[in-house]
């Protein structure tokens, strides 16, 4: 089973060494750059380099929320840009962003959220909100716990296939992909099957409820309620569950709040929030079916540690 | 709960309610006076041209409503049977149409005076509301005794924060993500009884918003969703709501503010065509039989503007309710027969004793 890496997605600067003030004063001490550069940062203090190029990465969206306000929709839903089913479709893969400003940050995130293997570029208005978190990811407890899913999706690598996995990962249907049906697992879908049928897989949004439906919220080990914005990602191991959470919005919109419920019963929890020093969980219950707690402020990733 | 719509034998959509709240012996709704509106009118009360309201004439009218309620001939008496000194008392506001239409400061304040003459400290009184943002559009506090708590669930629009995350009606009605409706935290935690302060409104959803939709949408968190498609399910579950404990049990009174309506495109009152001045107030502990006579008002208004009933259910007139002809949703005012059956009140006309008081 695939462990969850949670490497740290690396800075890709292109900037010479002339930069190097702008990295430090911004926060940054670790940079990859192209090797044409790679000589010029010879013996430039404060700054570790190592060589690395984009060729052959994946290009990744810039992960977002797209309100859509000005867009007559039978659904008030906003559209999340999330990278996260990329991740799980070629997990040894390469990838990079190319982000600036503020949502480089939110990329790192995602990217350490999955275990990726990813490079961040971003501009000069991108550096400080980089470092900041890349700060935060520095500092958590790695550790290498199995991603959970409810579900095995077998993936045949087509484009259909991969928008109803961008679904599951928005609506929280946690995944994973199996070359087989699973019978570890508590559903097994296969597009193109008598209750999968391709032709419904046109509009992944239903095809994404009707996994939904089939594997029934009570078998779901994740529920978020309050904000439509929140992607998670779920790991175990015996006796312990971490919980992952990505605001899509961003810090400029930060979330006021999520409930969130997981299957099982943990009476112990820490949290890691990025800014969220005073942060603590909210109107916790743990019960033998399920634990329940309010995360009550949600800038971009927090990670919730659960346990017996 | 499943993530497609639930729907029982009769098509209606299927609820979990969570809570731990016991009912109380004696719930609030329908209260001591089951079937009884008492209606209070006065030309006198709101000026239709300038808007004004007549602040004397509102607690004048507050006296005798509560009085042909109970019967009593004090009104420190009539208050005292609802509420003691050592409750905690929420005045539930109605603000949806502000600063248009809303629960008026004038009547918020006369309920909040009579409150403190029967002792009830101003430390012990909320007004209260969902959205911050309405409730400020009023200005409630200068009207207000001093020491008097305006406060909203919601500060920041879409928050869970001020909602009780363990009293909640859980559903789904076109597989949203979000299945629960939770109740306002200050109701489940701090309030013992509750004013009820609903205006006269038709409403695009629900048909009417009276004495149910203010204390059910009004109370509980992620009700919109109800309403997201022509045919809404705003039939079943503003009862249910409504029913939930400890609502049912602590709303001990309801107080319909009367005197400004919207008879088409409610609640918001955007278009100034579609108000009017009903210069009544309605009082009773029954909840169905007050909505009951809040539909017989708009409808008389809508017959008299030329506009199709609440009850008109013909596809026909979906569409651009800029036209009071027309309207964005499928209504529904069987929700207050529906509450009926609930246990919330009287919804046979027969049945109901409608006392009127003209001032």
């Amino acid at each position: 089973m695939l462990l969850l890496l949670a490497a740290l997605p690396g800075l890709f600067w292109e900037g010479g060494a002339d930069t190097a003030s702008t990295l430090r004063d911004a926060g940054i001490s670790h940079i990859v750059v192209p090797a044409a550069q790679s000589q010029s940062w010879n013996g430039v203090s404060g700054i570790t380099v190592e060589t690395g190029d984009l060729r052959g990465a994946v290009k990744l969206l810039t992960p977002t929320v797209n309100y859509r306000m000005n867009q007559a929709s039978a659904s008030r839903e906003p559209w999340l840009v999330a990278n996260g089913w990329m991740f799980l479709r070629r997990p040894q893969a390469r990838f990079y962003y190319d982000v600036p400003g503020e949502p480089a940050a939110l990329a790192a995130a995602e990217a350490f959220c999955y275990g990726a293997n990813a490079l961040v570029k971003t501009d000069g208005a991108g550096l400080q909100p980089l470092a900041r978190m890349l700060d935060f990811l520095r500092g958590l407890n790695r550790e290498d716990l199995p991603p959970v899913a409810d579900i095995g999706f077998i993936d045949d690598a087509s484009p259909a296939a991969g928008e109803v996995m961008n679904l599951m990962v928005r609506d929280n249907l946690l995944f994973r992909v199996v070359r087989a049906p699973d019978p570890t697992l508590k559903l097994n879908v296969r597009l193109g099957s008598r209750d999968y049928p391709l032709e419904d897989a046109k509009n992944p949004k239903v095809m994404a409820q009707t996994i939904r439906t089939n594997l029934t919220d009570e078998k779901r080990t994740l529920r978020i309620y309050g904000s439509p914005v929140v992607v998670a990602r779920v790991s175990a191991s015996a006796g312990r569950i971490r919980v992952e959470l990505l605001n899509y919005a961003g810090p400029a919109r930060k979330v006021n709040g999520i409930r969130v419920r997981v299957l099982g019963n943990y009476p112990q929890h820490r949290l890691a929030a990025d800014d969220g020093s005073g942060v603590e969980l909210l109107d916790y219950t743990a019960e033998p079916e399920a634990t329940e707690f309010t995360l009550p402020e949600l800038k971009t990733y927090a990670v919730v540690d659960l346990s017996h | 709960m499943a993530a497609s719509p639930l729907l029982a034998a009769d098509g209606d959509p299927v609820y979990r309610v969570v809570t731990h709240f016991a009912p109380s012996p004696h719930p609030g709704m329908p209260g001591p006076y089951p079937g009884q509106v008492v209606r209070v009118h006065s030309e006198k009360s709101i000026d239709s041209q300038t808007d004004k309201v007549d602040r004397a004439v509102v607690k004048q009218m507050l006296s005798t409503g509560m009085r042909a309620l109970t019967g009593d001939s004090r009104d420190e008496d009539a208050w005292a049977r609802f509420i003691s000194t050592s409750d905690v008392v929420g005045i539930k506001v109605n603000c949806s149409g502000a600063p248009r239409i809303c629960s008026s400061p004038e009547v918020v304040a006369g309920i909040a005076e009579n409150l403190v003459a029967i002792g009830v400290p101003t430390k012990q009184i909320y007004v209260y509301e969902r959205f911050e943002n309405q409730l400020q559009s009023v200005g409630y506090p200068k009207y207000l005794p001093e020491g008097v708590t305006v406060t909203a669930a919601e500060s920041s629009r879409g928050s869970i924060l001020g909602y009780d995350p363990h009293t909640y009606v859980e559903t789904s009605f076109f597989g949203e993500e979000d299945t629960r409706s939770n109740l306002i935290r200050l109701v489940a935690d701090k309030l013992t009884k509750i004013v009820n302060v609903p205006n006269m409104k038709e409403h695009q959803a629900a048909g009417v918003t009276g004495c149910l939709k203010n204390i059910a949408y009004g109370d509980f968190s992620n009700v919109d969703r109800s309403h997201r498609f022509e045919k809404t399910n705003t039939r079943t579950f503003i009862g249910t709501l409504a029913a939930t404990e400890p609502v049912r049990s602590r709303v001990v009174l309801n107080i319909m503010d009367g005197l400004r309506g919207v008879w088409h495109a409610g609640p918001f009152s955007t278009n100034p065509r579609f108000r009017f001045y009903p210069k009544q107030m309605m009082f009773g502990t029954d909840p169905v039989a007050m909505d009951h006579k809040l539909i017989d008002v708009i409808e008389a208004k809508r017959k008299a503007e030329g506009a199709v009933s609440l009850f008109d259910r013909s596809r026909e007139h979906l569409g651009e309710n800029s036209d009071p002809n027309r309207n964005h949703y499928i209504r529904e005012p069987g929700h207050v027969e529906y509450a009926a059956s609930k246990g919330l009140g009287v919804y046979d006309d027969a049945k109901i004793q409608l006392k009127v008081m003209e001032l």
